[in-house]
């Protein structure tokens, strides 16, 4: 069974203590720490050592997509003081200025794919340029993503081949046309199913489906219809519902 | 500088030929630079002074001259506005504004088909592959985006269309979806539309001529026999290039564990990136052959580009009609070198082994 959590801003917007709360009551350990706006930053960093991570076997945080002109250096002195913890910083490469300030974070900086609106960080020769200065960053690698910029899922292939071996945690949802994110779809599902042998089945799955309290299973199901462990031995053809040997 | 230069993996080749047999083709070398300096200035007309006609979901694409890295003066600009995306009504406004700005700019017209010059949509292209519905227009465009196609500005839905075209030739070829057969991986659906492509570019020739009585004729006649046979030829190579190319992207493919079709989507989207001289040099090097052949296949080209350059010479042809042919010493030094051409071609297909036995087994029945 793959380890499946979700980001707090999928499940309440800008609140990360409610998106904790939520996943508690589900039982689900998997956890990605939403810090997307820059003003929820702060807050972040002064509440986690008061926060209660027990019952969570793997926990991250998703640095801000956008960062006001001269804060990078204070972000990052921000995200170091998580990171410190352990925490892997999931970070979109749009945002970096000044690579040696992010160096800092080593393998803990987990570097994400982008969607189509973005110029770059889409392809896997894009991502090689960031990795490129960040030799020792991760790759958080989030499928949405990646389908949207290639819905045959060949950029994906080709990413995951170069940097497979930095994979440190998938992002999941559907994105749609105005590139937010959605819950999973039955396209996105068999899109995700075909590359999902290439994924090992420790990495951390991060959903980004914007769902309410009431629909959490219900996603977490088709999170596993879109991701099967390497390791189970019957597939069942999604759309069918029939079983084929896999 | 405008033109957004996205690194893309595509092959270089030509560069190697061109030093290992000490051969110059300064008009291959000025066509591509001519075709720089176009792009360059297309990128200014459709993205200058704030003007966002384009988007990730809408790409102008050129075809023809300008994507094989051939620009010659006099060349005409066939392009679309591909759409793939969100249906808006604003499309067509766009379009309509690309024409009007591309005809101020001096830029000639695409030819009276209307197969080029407006906008095309990836639904069609990627859905309707043979069938009724797959028009002589859609089949054309489809298999121009593959052969001889570039992006200007942006190429994210471009990369999208392509990606989904290939994928939609290797998802339905039971060569590739079972398990009998691993020793000869040829995606044959594409290779049977590249194909058919072909000769549908032959038989519209003759329709070509009866339709417009005549005219364009001489122009029509000699692109056939070099810049349409040129763009079959790399199409052939580009599906041969599935068994025989040993580059990293397809090296390792294990035919047998369904893992193959993304790795071949990208490996021939790095052929479809290449220009058609560019993959006919890789050939030439993946199949070994001659050094003779293959001077004689790219100074053939060279000498055909020169001409074609030429405003005189391409205004003579394009008022030359069949039944002058015959005494016009232009068209005849022209045909002259379409039969070098031929020759090279011939030498390169049937003189290497592993070639003449795909040509045997795909190339007619």
């Amino acid at each position: 069974m793959r380890p499946i959590g979700f980001s707090t801003g999928a499940l309440a917007y800008s609140d990360f203590r409610k998106g904790l709360m939520i996943l508690r009551r589900a039982k689900i350990t998997v956890v990605e720490l939403s810090a997307l706006r820059q003003m929820e930053l702060r807050p972040l960093a002064d509440a986690i050592n008061l926060l209660d991570f027990s019952p969570f076997k793997y926990v991250s945080v998703h640095a801000p997509s956008q960062l006001q002109e001269g804060t990078e250096a204070e972000t990052v002195n921000l995200l170091i003081t998580l990171a410190e913890r352990g925490l892997p910083i999931v970070v979109h490469p749009d945002v970096i200025s000044n690579f040696a300030l992010w160096r800092k974070l080593g393998r803990l900086l987990f570097i994400e794919n982008m969607d189509k609106r973005k110029k770059t960080g889409r392809t896997a020769i894009e991502l090689a340029q960031a990795f490129e200065s960040l030799p020792e960053a991760s790759l958080c690698f989030d499928l949405g993503h990646a389908r949207q910029v290639d819905p045959t899922m060949s950029e994906a292939v080709l990413i995951l081949e170069r940097f497979g071996d930095r994979l440190g945690q998938l992002h999941i949802s559907d994105v749609n046309a105005r590139s937010t994110h959605d819950p999973l779809t039955a396209a996105a599902i068999l899109a995700f199913r075909r590359i999902s042998h290439l994924i090992p089945d420790h990495i951390p799955v991060v959903l980004e489906s914007p769902v309410s309290e009431d629909r959490v299973e219900i996603e977490l199901a088709s999170s596993r219809d879109a991701l099967p462990a390497k390791s189970s031995k019957v597939n069942s053809n999604y759309l069918t519902g029939s079983a084929s040997s896999g | 500088m405008i033109l957004v230069t996205e690194q893309i993996d595509r092959i270089c080749a030509l560069d190697i030929l061109r030093k290992k047999l000490g051969c110059e083709w300064p008009s291959i070398e000025t066509s591509l630079k001519a075709t720089e300096q176009t792009k360059e200035r297309l990128a200014i007309i459709l993205l200058g002074n704030e003007r966002r006609l384009l988007s990730e979901d809408a790409n102008f694409t050129a075809f023809g001259s300008l994507a094989r890295g051939e620009w010659t003066t006099g060349s005409d600009l066939d392009w679309t506005y591909l759409i793939d995306g969100e249906s808006n009504p604003e499309h067509l406004p766009i379009a309509q504004r690309i024409t009007e700005l591309l005809e101020e700019a001096g830029f000639c017209k695409p030819g009276p088909t209307e197969t080029f010059g407006n906008m095309a949509f990836s639904h069609e292209i990627i859905h309707q592959i043979g069938g009724q519905n797959d028009t002589n227009r859609n089949m054309t465009q489809r298999i121009l985006l593959l052969l001889e196609s570039i992006p200007i500005a942006n190429r994210s839905a471009y990369n999208r269309v392509i990606a989904g075209i290939l994928y939609r030739y290797l998802q339905e070829d039971t060569s590739f979806i079972t398990s009998y057969g691993k020793e000869t991986k040829i995606p044959r659906f594409l290779l049977n539309d590249i194909v058919r492509f072909w000769r549908t570019m032959a038989v519209d020739f003759a329709s070509k001529q009866r339709e417009r009585a005549g005219d364009g004729w001489a122009l029509r006649n000699l692109k056939l026999r070099m810049s349409r046979k040129l763009i079959f030829v790399s199409g052939l190579l580009t599906c041969f290039s599935c068994l025989h190319d040993s580059s990293a992207t397809i090296r390792g493919l294990t035919f047998d564990k369904g893992e193959v079709i993304e790795n071949l989507v990208n490996h021939l989207k790095r052929y479809v990136n290449s220009t058609p001289l560019e993959i006919v040099a890789r050939s030439i090097d993946i199949y070994g052959a001659s050094d003779a052949t293959a001077e004689k296949l790219f100074t053939s080209y060279d000498a055909f580009l020169q001409k074609l350059n030429d405003p005189e010479v391409r205004e003579h042809l394009k008022r030359l009609k069949s039944d002058g042919a015959a005494a016009s010493p232009v068209f005849q030094g022209m045909r002259q070198i379409s039969h070098v051409f031929q020759d090279a071609l011939t030498e390169l297909f049937f003189g290497s082994t592993k070639l003449f036995e795909l040509v045997k087994h795909y190339g007619v029945f």
